[in-house]
């Protein structure tokens, strides 16, 4: 039966080609103009790392003045500053947590053959591939002794060891940052992330960076920055060492917390550190304040979605509603129009139930063809959205779940549309319909 | 008062030449009643169709009134139907999303006749078709019957010179029928002039005039009161008429 | 004649179709006042004056690696170099880039007690006596610096004593308009203002105080260094071309980046905002279309529907206009309930969007552009079907089915 309801909604649709033509029509472009701002928003919001996103948190202090405000909603500056970061890395707990920083260096070999080139660097612990799931292709990330004797080590990206070395595993292999040269210690897989959740404060959805480098060599290097810096009182900060002991934030911090437990003992921890740090001067604060996010909440709260974005979701929903308004009224045309015909077919045996399937099939068939044709329209429009700017190359595309979202939120959207058609073409006597007019 | 001199229609498709009506000529005068018969395909409808001036005719002269019709300009002539002429339909045409009071007052709105004197008009017609109590019902609700009598009172309601009536009671049953009829000849009695097509033989042998259509051309019976039965009987009932102009009934 | 009171009875009677168009010409009414309102601000917000001829300036950034130069002296003579490239104008080394999005800010104080001081925000960048010309800009009030101003050193903590701020930083610092020849302080240093410039934007034009900039006379070398250039702008491509090649022809151990021209960085600043205006403006007409289409597709099956009615009322007397005015009536009277609603719609639209979302208030003017626009192109959608409704034959009345 419902094959021969999939032929009679085919015979339907060519029986008045215009019409139907205009029905798939609306709901394609409903269809695709609601996936192209779905899907970048999709992309934007999406958890990046679901496995673990609940127990990775990112460390915010309350380290100035009583009063002080700052551009956050609850006035906490998104980076910490060194001394604290520092701090914290060397605390018991927990068991694994990073301090970071984004630097950059020329990177090239002290021979002709590659023209030296600019890589941004992460200068961060050892635990860092470990928490955010980078794997590794070659070796492995350096050692605790590597890293407290802030040796030139570094671990490169999948990419870099391509450009540099063609490939093959180049552990212990030299390469020059600047004008020192780094041993490498590991090589990370190519990490397939859109979101740049550990530091967002640089451009979230930039590329992450090819070189990371162990987090002593700030003090050893005096590296500069490549993130932003920010002050809330005025100090001198003429000398690196100054910068140094300085309440500048140019740092952020992450823990990995596995259970409940060890958030409620981190927090005991983060409130005793910064009473203490309070007693000794450095701030006056009635309480102590402090935000510890995990990854999505840190995502939200730094608005990595913007609000245009949700916007353009809310308006191409509301776009939809006018096309499945549209196509109602088509339906409605259309289905009293073959009243005579359901009429003969109620004679001759059919039930209610069988008409409104009938109907259903055929309206079912419409949001299909239209979802499809609405994923084709969505590419278009997200092709457009690439067009903009390099960063949406990542996020302007659709993924399994959305390819599937489509013809769902169509077929959806069309049977909805066509209960109420459907109803009432099933609902009418047979016998009005019969008669001449 | 209407006059038509050897009128024809012609109905062109691609290849074909279809002669609807072929040198047709009918003097109607006022206050005559007649019943248009003939078999179907003959032409009575395209007959119709031209007297009510619904459709252009070909060539010939066909005057309405003492008007010429057939120099009269589209608006000019719905203009002309609207002021003489009330309609009657076999299907009843009613406008199903109208009540009764908003369909007799169709034509009166295209007259630009005042709201007062238009509910004066279709009140008073309702009330003669016997239906002035369901005024704000809607078609659907009402029978055929009662359809077709809402729709003479929209023909009535402009004042027409004449009526025409297509099988005005071909979809309903002999009651209904019969009180139909009874309506329409009241109505000519108040000095309507009417033509009606039909099929039915009764219906027709109660007109004091028939015509009968037979293939695009008319042959005219007139009737007159057969002392004997009290029944109309065509003039030449007894001789045989042409074979082209048997009715079929 | 405008047979409205039957019109409106007969919609009542039959209302699915007609709330359907309700519906989307109240929806369309709604997203496209907003929409259009959100182009304008947007459109105006793109096309900003900077203060600067952007298409006559490009910067570039240097990282040098090579530890075996005064830093100093090397761009001195870079400077020099790029100066008498044919084309260019003038080039300066500058820490801040305008409009290039990256940069340095802070307070500036009134006093030297920075404790209940009022202090100002405002971006600063430091260059040399070429910096103005390299940007375009000339000094409204006042004067700009002369070669002795210019401080070279390499230490943070070395100041000049004079500074250049714009028009908008000594509003906001001295309302009663008494800036120039002020002293401020940055930190603890003292800085006095000579020079006024009327209109110069920072580094961030989305920045509450985006035209707050202030100049300093300074030349600090760095490693990480970012230099201007102004060309003619016909040559500015081809000068852009030339850098890298000059540069490291004259110092290797080096690598130059971020070659762009100024116009090119402030779009990429803006492109957020640019892919909206742009989904915005697609979104309207899509909409719009849509609509049209949908009013079209109704009108012609009401036209098929009620074939037999356009026959009998023709022939009941109706001329061809009648026909015509009965469905653009109807049409009318739909379209307006739905402007009305749609009004309405737009203006709870435009709150939530002003409350929640920090968008301006929605100008009304806004509303009624659009409705009155809405009207024409729902009449525009039903006038031809309506036409070809009126040539339906009044005989069509007297045919059975």
């Amino acid at each position: 039966m419902f094959t021969h309801y999939i032929d009679l909604a085919w015979r339907s649709f060519k029986r008045t080609p215009l019409v139907s033509i205009l029905m798939v029509l609306a709901i394609a472009v409903g269809i695709g103009i609601t996936m192209t701002s779905l899907s970048v928003y999709h992309m934007m919001s999406m958890d990046p790392i679901p496995s673990k996103s609940s127990k990775l948190f990112h460390v915010q202090l309350g380290t100035m003045d009583d009063g002080e405000e700052w551009w956050t909603e609850d006035s906490l500056p998104q980076q910490i500053t060194y001394k604290d970061a520092m701090a914290l890395y060397h605390a018991n707990t927990p068991a694994r947590k990073v301090a970071s920083m984004r630097s950059g260096f020329t990177v090239h070999m002290n021979n002709d053959q590659i023209k030296p080139f600019l890589e941004s660097t992460r200068v961060t612990g050892r635990d860092f591939f470990a928490m955010f799931e980078l794997d590794f292709l070659y070796g492995a990330t350096w050692t605790t002794q590597q890293e407290q004797s802030a040796a030139p080590v570094i671990v490169i990206s999948e990419q870099l060891n391509d450009k540099l070395f063609g490939g093959e595993n180049s552990i212990g292999k030299e390469i020059y940052l600047d004008d020192s040269s780094f041993q490498i210690v590991g090589v990370t897989k190519k990490w397939n992330i859109h979101t740049k959740y550990y530091d967002v404060t640089n451009g979230a959805f930039n590329d992450p960076e090819n070189v990371f480098m162990p987090i002593t060599q700030i003090a050893a290097m005096e590296l500069p920055s490549w993130g932003n810096t920010n002050g809330w009182k005025f100090e001198e900060v003429n000398t690196y060492q100054q910068r140094l002991t300085s309440e500048v934030f140019w740092l952020q911090f992450w823990v990995e917390l596995d259970s409940p437990q060890q958030e409620t003992q981190y927090r005991d921890y983060l409130t005793n550190y910064l009473t203490e740090q309070g007693k000794l001067g450095r701030y006056t604060r009635e309480e102590a304040f402090f935000g510890l996010r995990n990854v999505n909440e840190w995502l939200t709260y730094n608005k990595v979605v913007s609000e245009e974005n949700k916007i353009l979701v809310g308006l191409s929903f509301m776009f939809l509603i006018v096309c499945l308004a549209n196509i109602l009224g088509l339906l409605l045309g259309k289905f009293l129009r073959r009243a005579p015909e359901v009429g003969v077919r109620r004679a001759l045996g059919a039930s209610k139930g069988d008409i409104f399937k009938q109907h259903l099939v055929e309206v079912s068939m419409l949001g299909l063809m239209g979802g499809l044709l609405g994923i084709g329209i969505a590419q278009l429009g997200l092709w457009g959205v690439r067009q903009t700017h390099d960063y949406y190359s990542a996020l302007a595309t659709m993924d399994i779940s959305m390819l599937f979202i489509a013809p769902f939120i169509a077929i959806s959207a069309c049977v909805l549309a066509g209960l109420y058609p459907a109803w009432l073409v099933c609902r009418t006597t047979p016998a009005l319909y019969l008669k001449t007019q | 008062m209407l006059s038509m001199k050897n009128i024809t229609k012609v109905y062109q498709t691609e290849k074909v030449q279809t002669h609807a009506l072929r040198d047709f000529n009918l003097e109607v005068n006022e206050g005559e009643f007649i019943a248009v018969t003939g078999p179907s395909g003959s032409g009575k409808t395209t007959f119709l169709n031209i007297a009510g001036m619904l459709e252009n005719f070909t060539s010939g002269d066909f005057m309405l009134d003492d008007v010429n019709v057939g120099k009269l300009s589209d608006n000019q002539r719905a203009d002309l139907r609207n002021q003489k002429i009330g309609f009657i339909f076999q299907g009843f045409n009613l406008i199903p999303d109208l009540d009764l009071y908003e369909n007799v007052e169709v034509p009166l709105r295209y007259r630009g006749i005042k709201s007062a004197e238009r509910k004066r008009r279709i009140e008073d017609c309702l009330e003669k078709v016997g239906l002035g109590s369901r005024a704000k019902h809607l078609p659907q609700q009402l029978s055929g019957g009662q359809q077709q009598r809402v729709a003479i009172a929209r023909a009535l309601a402009g004042d027409p010179r004449f009526l025409l009536a297509d099988e005005p009671t071909g979809n309903l049953d002999s009651l209904m029928a019969r009180q139909v009829m009874e309506l329409l000849e009241e109505i000519n009695k108040e000095g309507a002039t009417i033509i009606m097509v039909t099929h039915d033989p009764e219906l027709a042998r109660r007109a004091p005039r028939n015509i009968q259509v037979v293939d695009g051309q008319l042959a005219d019976f007139t009737l007159y009161q057969s002392r004997e039965s009290g029944v109309l009987v065509p003039e030449h009932a007894n001789e045989p008429a042409d074979k082209s102009a048997k009715a079929e009934v | 004649m405008l047979e409205i009171k039957p019109i409106f009875n007969s919609l009542r009677r039959s209302k699915a179709g007609a709330l359907m168009l309700l519906i989307q010409i109240a929806i369309t009414t709604a997203i496209v006042s907003n929409a259009a309102f959100i182009i304008k601000d947007k459109v105006e917000y793109l096309q900003q004056e900077t203060g600067y001829p952007e298409d006559e300036i490009f910067s570039f950034s240097v990282l040098t690696y090579g530890k075996d130069r005064d830093l100093n002296q090397m761009f001195e003579e870079d400077e020099t170099m790029l100066r008498n490239i044919p084309g260019v104008i003038d080039a300066s080394l500058f820490s801040t880039v305008p409009v290039s999005g990256s940069g340095s800010a802070s307070s500036f104080q009134l006093d030297a007690d920075p404790t209940d001081s009022k202090s100002t925000r405002a971006a600063y960048t430091m260059t040399d006596e070429h910096g103005l010309n390299a940007l375009g800009v000339k000094v409204g009030e006042g004067r700009a610096f002369t070669a002795q101003d210019v401080v070279v050193t390499q230490e943070s903590s070395e100041l000049p004593t004079v500074v250049l701020a714009t028009r908008s930083f000594i509003t906001e610092m001295f309302p009663e308009g008494d800036g120039l020849g002020n002293i401020i302080y940055f930190g603890i240093n003292p800085i006095k203002i000579v020079g006024v410039i009327e209109k110069m934007k920072g580094p961030w034009l989305k920045d509450s105080a985006v035209e707050n900039l202030i100049i300093f006379p300074k030349m600090m070398a760095n490693t990480y260094q970012r230099i201007v250039v102004r060309t003619r702008a016909q040559d500015r491509a081809s000068v852009l071309g030339q850098i890298e090649d000059l540069m490291l022809a004259k110092y290797d151990k080096r690598v130059v980046v971020g070659l762009q021209g100024m116009d090119d960085a402030k779009d990429e600043q803006n492109a957020g905002d640019i892919l909206m205006m742009r989904m915005l403006i697609v979104l309207i007409v899509v909409l719009v279309l849509v609509t049209a289409l949908g009013i079209f597709g109704l009108t012609v099956f009401n036209i098929n529907k009620r074939t037999k009615q356009i026959g009998t009322r023709r022939a009941l007397g109706a001329r061809k206009s009648a026909i015509v005015s009965y469905f653009l009536v109807e049409n009318s009277l739909i379209c307006v309930a739905g402007l009305v609603i749609g009004a309405a719609g737009a203006v709870a639209l435009g709150q939530g969007l002003f409350e929640y979302y920090s968008l301006p208030a929605l100008d009304y003017m806004y509303i009624v552009m659009t409705a009155v626009f809405v009207l024409f192109f729902s009449l525009l959608s039903v006038l031809m079907p309506a036409n070809k409704a009126a040539n339906i034959s009044p005989s069509v009345a007297t045919r059975s089915i």
